[in-house]
């Protein structure tokens, strides 16, 4: 195809899709009214099943099953990263040189990982009943551990983070997620169905059945996630050299 | 629209438009300063949105910046140690102007909320706040140094 | 008027993501990059979505620029090698 057509096509496809899309969002539900139908349901049900964040039980509850993928899809991408970025036969590794961090920013990192790794940990215990959930939670406590990295150096960040033990949390919390599932179907109802627990208090940390369970699946699984995806990144852009002549 | 809205739209549209342009132009250290006092900026203005629109559970949203916006800096702090070595910047000013609002905003809302456990909450944020700016702007002007291979 | 705050984000979003794709050298999109997952996180919670703002503030707040640095790191110190 020369250029030419390719433009052509690029702009009819372009206008197309722009005058679907204007055509598309003068339909929509004005911004900010009072019709919400979708809404209206899912804030019922989560009241229903004393969940007090809406989203975290649409999330978790409402719509787990999504959030299943969700997951798998980054996990699949961490395992992709990790085959990836393994180490060649044609490389090997150097040590790397401490670095020279001036005393403030060394104890700036030292106190502040593990009040982000308690932020962390907070934020997904309280996903069902404030904004934030295990996603968040657990990409909090995972940036925190990288803080040793930043304020001190590689090898004081090496010694708290075995790799492996990581890459077997990640498996193990994904596998928790489905299990959760799984005993939702042997408890007679379907896969992922909020019935296995009591609903507990409204707007207390065990409410919401299954939902905190899943939370902790998740917020672990995130965590453990990020730091095997940030030991591949770190191990090359620091660890990992080329033979010399290559 | 209540006051604190107000405050908060002149802080982000003054305050991170100023920031926003900063990172935009001008020599790699102007660029990094900027990107630090975005976050400085910002959490302040998140802080006033949680108030004017009254949800205290906003607050953990300015809690986490507070927290990764100073990592993010000595993210760029650590991985640029060598550009900006040569032409190492140079913020005290308006890293302490910055971290002055912070405490300003904090201190004019734990006048609102009263003595509390929210109260609790919004002096952990303005501390962590302005203690990760001013380190974070210390390791941008050469806090870290002689980074070989590390 | 009180959806200035919406509408001042939304400028300052469209700015900065305007910002990064103008910008061509990857280190300094790294920095046009975090003050925009700020500035994003600021308009999700002026239109009442926290969760996303929680989600957009600890993933650009510190580990794409991480993920991003170290990656331009690795380019360079190859190339350094090269020449």
């Amino acid at each position: 195809m020369n250029p030419r057509t390719r433009l052509a096509l690029v702009v009819v496809a372009g206008t197309g899709l722009a005058v679907l899309l204007v055509a598309a969002c003068l339909r929509l539900p004005r911004f900010g009214g009072d019709s919400h139908p979708y809404g209206d349901r899912a804030v019922h049900t989560s009241l229903a099943r004393h969940t007090a964040n809406t989203v975290a039980s649409v999330n978790f509850d409402q719509r787990a099953f999504d959030t299943l993928g969700e997951m798998t899809i980054l996990f699949a991408a961490v395992v992709g990263c990790v085959v990836l970025l393994r180490q060649t036969r044609d490389e090997h590794r150097a040590r790397p040189e401490p670095a020279d961090v001036t005393p403030p920013v060394r104890r700036y990192a030292l106190i502040v990982l593990p009040i982000a790794l308690a932020t962390g940990l907070y934020v997904i215990a309280h996903g069902q009943l404030s904004p934030g959930g295990g996603f968040q939670g657990g990409v909090v406590a995972a940036t925190s551990l990288h803080l040793l990295y930043l304020g001190a150096d590689y090898r004081a960040l090496e010694r708290v983070r075995p790799v492996g033990l990581y890459e077997v949390g990640d498996a193990v919390s994904a596998a928790a997620y489905v299990v959760t599932g799984l005993a939702g179907l042997i408890g007679g109802t379907a896969f992922l169905a909020n019935t296995l627990l009591p609903y507990g208090t409204f707007n207390t940390l065990s409410s919401g059945g299954t939902v905190p369970l899943l939370n902790a699946a998740i917020g672990m699984e995130v965590a453990c996630a990020v730091v095997v995806l940030l030991a591949r990144f770190l191990d090359q852009a620091v660890e990992i050299v080329e033979e010399s002549g290559k | 629209m209540n006051g604190w809205l107000v405050a908060a739209t002149v802080v982000l549209g003054g305050g991170v438009g100023a920031t926003l342009w900063g990172v935009a132009t001008g020599p790699l250290r102007r660029r990094v300063v900027a990107q630090n006092l975005s976050t400085a900026l910002a959490c302040p203005g998140l802080l006033l949105l949680a108030q004017g629109y009254d949800r205290p559970a906003y607050v953990d949203l300015a809690l986490v910046l507070a927290l990764l916006g100073p990592v993010g800096t000595l993210v760029f702090a650590r991985l640029l140690t060598d550009e900006l070595a040569d032409d190492p910047p140079r913020a005290r000013g308006v890293t302490w102007a910055a971290a002055g609002l912070g405490a300003a905003v904090v201190v004019a809302l734990c006048a609102a909320v009263g003595p509390s456990r929210a109260m609790a909450k919004l002096l952990l944020v303005g501390a962590l706040l302005i203690g990760g700016n001013v380190v974070a702007s210390r390791a941008l002007s050469g806090g870290i140094a002689g980074v070989r291979g590390g | 008027m009180a959806d200035a705050v919406v509408v001042v984000t939304l400028l300052l979003v469209a700015g900065s993501a305007t910002t990064a794709v103008v910008v061509r050298d990857p280190v300094r999109q790294a920095l046009v990059l975090a003050v925009l997952g700020v500035v994003l996180a600021v308009l999700f919670t002026a239109v009442q979505a926290p969760d996303v703002a929680l989600s957009q503030l600890a993933v650009g707040g510190a580990l794409t620029p991480l993920l991003l640095l170290l990656a331009v790191r690795k380019v360079k110190r190859r190339k350094g090698r090269e020449r």
